[in-house]
C-alpha cells in the first residue's frame, strides 16, 4: 500500500492498540496495526479510513487537510496564545484550622508577619493586568483568607477601578475554608460575585481527623450553606485531598458530596509540598491513590447509569483532551506547562512565584521558582532567568520518556514537581510517582471506553457538555 | 541474566529507550561485539520478577520503541511542518517553504 504516515505514537491497553496522534486524536485498533502500517501491509479497510479521517496516515507527503490539521494543533495550545489567566493571591499564612496534610505552610490565627500589605497587594494588581489575557481569574488563597477581609475588598475594588479602562473578563475566586465566613466576607462576595472555593474531605469523621479539629465538619458545612443562601447554590465548590486516611473511603467521600448536593468531585492525591512531605511512603501512597481513583470512579459511573448525574472533574478535565478538539484550562495537565503560561502566584510576603507549588517549596527555603518582586517590571518576572530556565523543562513533547509515550497528548510537563520530588527540573520518568499517577488514570479511562463503550460514553460525553 | 540483541534488527535508540523505562527496577550492562549487544539485566532490590518475565518484558518493550522510531523518523519533517504551520508567524512561511 502507499501512503504516508503522521505523527503518532502509541502503548498497549486492554489488549489493544491505542494510537495517539499529536492532536490528541485515539484509535483503538487490533493488536499488529502499527507493524503493519510501518511496514506498508494492509489493513481492514474501515480501520484504514478512520486512520485517514483522523490524520494518522495521508495519500499525499503534506496532508491535503493540513491547513485544518494546523488549526486543530493551535486550539489544542489556546491557552498559549492568552498567557497567564489564574492569578492567585496569597493573603495570608494564617490559618483557623490545623490540617494534618497542609501543603501551604500555614501557621495559626495569632502569627505575624505573614500578611500581605496593601502595598503588595496594589504592585500584585498592576501587574495582573499586564497579562494579556482578555480572561483574568483573581483567586485568593492562604493560610485563610477569609481572615483579611479589608486586604480582600482593596484587591477586589483595585481590580474593578483599573479595570474600567482595561476591560477584561474578571472571574474572583475565594479559597476558604468556610468555617468563619463573617457578614463582611459575605458582603464582598456577594457585591462582587465572588465564587466560593473551599475544602471537604469527606464525612465528619474523615474530614475532622484531617482537619486536626473535633467540630471542623459541622462549621464548613454551616459555611456552605449559609454561603449558598447569599450567593447562590452554583457558587459554591468544593475540592477534596485525598489524604492517607480518605484512602480506605473512596464510596462515601462520594456519597458525602452528592448528600451535601454537589454535582461533581475532583479526586484530588496529596501534593508532596508542605506539611504533606512528612508522608512516610509515597509510592505506597501513589499506588494505593490509582486504587482509590479506579474505586470512586467506577462508583460515580454506575450512579451516572443508575440516572444521578454526577461528575468526576479529572477524568473530565482528561476527557476534554481525549474527546474533543480543545484545551483545558486546568494548569496541572499542560504542555509547555501551566507555571507561568497560565498561573502567576503573588504571595503575601511580595515575592511572584511560578505557581502555587513553587511558592510552597519557597516555604522550605527553595527558591528555585521565584520568578520576580511585584515592585519589578512585568517583563523582569514573566521573562527573567527563573522562567527561562523553567522554560527549558517544560514540554513533555522534548522530554525522555514523555516523548514517545502513548498518552502524552492527555498529560502535562510539571517542572516544579519534577525538582521538589527528584531535585531535578528535568525529571526521571521511570521512577516518577506523578509519571505512574497520571498514566495510570489516563489509561485506565482508556480501558474503560474500550472494555464498556456503550455504557460508559454517553455518560462521558454528558460530563463535557 | 543476558539478552542478545542483533544490532542489525534494533539499533541504539530503541535499546536505550527501552532501558531507560526499565531502569527503575533493573540495572543494564552493554556491551557490544561486532553486530551483537549483550544486554546483562540485574533486578535491583524488591524487583519479584522471573527472568522470563524480565526477557518478556524487555523484548515487548523493544519492539514497541522499535516502531515508535521508524514512525517518528519518518513523520519527523511532517511534524516540524505542521508545527510550523500552526504556530510561525504568517508572514515568515510561505507555501514553497512548507513543500520544500
Amino acid at each position: 500500500m502507499n501512503y504516508h504516515l503522521l505523527p503518532f505514537t502509541f502503548t498497549r491497553i486492554s489488549n489493544h492498540e491505542v494510537l495517539v496522534n499529536e492532536l490528541g486524536d485515539m484509535i483503538i485498533s487490533p493488536f499488529g496495526t502499527v507493524y503493519k502500517l510501518v511496514n506498508r501491509e494492509p489493513v481492514d479497510e474501515e480501520l484504514f479510513k478512520s486512520l485517514a479521517a483522523n490524520f494518522f496516515v495521508s495519500d499525499t507527503a503534506i496532508p491535503v487537510l493540513s491547513d485544518i490539521y494546523a488549526l486543530r494543533l493551535r486550539e489544542k495550545k489556546r491557552f498559549l496564545d492568552q498567557f497567564t489567566a489564574l492569578h492567585i493571591f496569597v493573603l495570608t499564612l494564617r490559618c483557623n484550622q490545623n490540617c494534618v496534610y497542609c501543603q501551604a505552610s500555614s501557621c495559626n490565627e495569632d502569627c505575624t508577619s505573614v500578611t500581605m500589605t496593601m502595598h503588595t497587594m496594589k504592585k500584585a494588581v498592576e501587574l495582573m493586568f499586564k497579562s494579556p489575557s482578555p480572561y483574568l481569574t483573581m483567586e485568593f488563597q492562604g493560610g485563610e483568607p477569609s481572615l483579611e477581609p479589608k486586604l480582600l475588598r482593596y484587591g477586589i475594588e483595585l481590580a474593578e477601578e483599573i479595570n474600567k479602562a482595561e476591560q477584561k473578563n474578571i472571574n474572583y475566586v475565594l479559597c476558604t475554608n468556610c468555617v468563619d465566613l463573617t457578614d463582611e466576607v459575605m458582603d464582598i462576595c456577594k457585591q462582587y460575585k465572588v465564587m466560593i472555593s473551599s475544602s471537604l474531605d469527606g464525612p465528619a469523621y474523615l474530614h475532622n481527623t484531617n482537619r486536626g479539629k473535633k467540630d471542623s465538619y459541622e462549621k464548613v458545612v454551616a459555611g456552605f450553606e449559609r454561603a449558598r443562601s447569599i450567593l447562590g447554590h452554583d457558587q459554591v465548590s468544593a475540592l477534596m485531598t485525598t489524604s492517607e486516611l480518605a484512602l480506605d473511603y473512596p464510596i462515601e467521600i462520594v456519597d458525602e458530596y452528592r448528600r451535601l448536593g454537589f454535582r461533581s468531585i475532583f479526586l484530588r492525591a496529596l501534593n508532596p509540598y508542605g506539611l504533606a512531605t512528612t508522608n512516610p511512603d509515597w509510592t505506597d501512597y501513589t499506588d494505593r491513590f490509582i486504587e482509590f481513583y479506579k474505586t470512586a470512579l467506577n462508583y460515580i459511573i454506575d450512579l451516572n447509569i443508575q440516572g444521578t448525574f454526577f461528575i468526576e472533574e479529572y477524568a473530565a478535565i482528561i476527557l476534554k483532551k481525549m474527546i474533543t478538539p480543545y484545551t483545558t484550562g486546568f494548569v496541572d495537565l499542560q504542555s509547555p506547562a501551566g507555571i507561568i503560561n497560565s498561573v502567576l502566584v503573588y504571595n503575601y510576603d511580595g515575592y511572584v512565584y511560578a505557581s502555587d507549588e513553587s511558592r510552597m517549596l519557597a516555604e522550605f527555603n527553595d527558591y528555585t521558582f521565584r520568578l520576580g518582586h511585584v515592585d519589578e517590571p512585568y517583563e523582569n518576572i514573566v521573562y527573567g532567568k527563573a522562567a527561562k530556565n523553567a522554560a527549558k523543562y517544560w514540554s513533555n513533547e522534548a522530554l525522555a520518556g514523555c516523548t514517545d509515550c502513548g498518552v502524552r497528548t492527555y498529560c502535562g510537563a510539571d517542572p516544579v514537581r519534577n525538582h521538589s520530588t527528584q531535585n531535578d527540573l528535568y525529571g526521571y520518568r521511570p521512577a516518577s510517582l506523578l509519571c505512574r499517577k497520571n498514566k495510570a488514570i489516563i489509561e485506565y479511562i482508556i480501558s474503560l471506553i474500550i472494555e464498556r463503550y456503550d455504557e460508559v460514553m454517553p455518560i462521558f460525553k454528558s460530563w463535557l457538555l | 541474566m543476558t539478552i542478545q540483541i542483533d544490532r542489525n534488527i534494533f539499533d541504539d535508540a530503541a535499546i536505550s529507550k527501552t532501558i531507560y523505562w526499565l531502569s527503575g527496577d533493573f540495572s543494564f550492562q552493554r556491551r557490544l561485539e561486532g553486530e551483537i549487544e549483550s544486554i546483562t539485566i540485574t533486578p535491583k532490590p524488591g524487583s519479584e520478577m522471573s527472568d522470563l518475565d524480565i526477557e518478556l518484558a524487555f523484548l515487548d518493550k523493544l519492539n514497541d520503541n522499535k516502531l515508535r522510531g521508524i514512525i517518528a523518523n519518518e513523520t519527523k519533517d511532517i511534524r516540524t511542518i505542521l508545527y510550523a504551520k500552526a504556530f510561525a508567524d504568517d508572514d515568515y512561511l510561505s507555501e514553497e517553504d512548507l513543500n520544500e
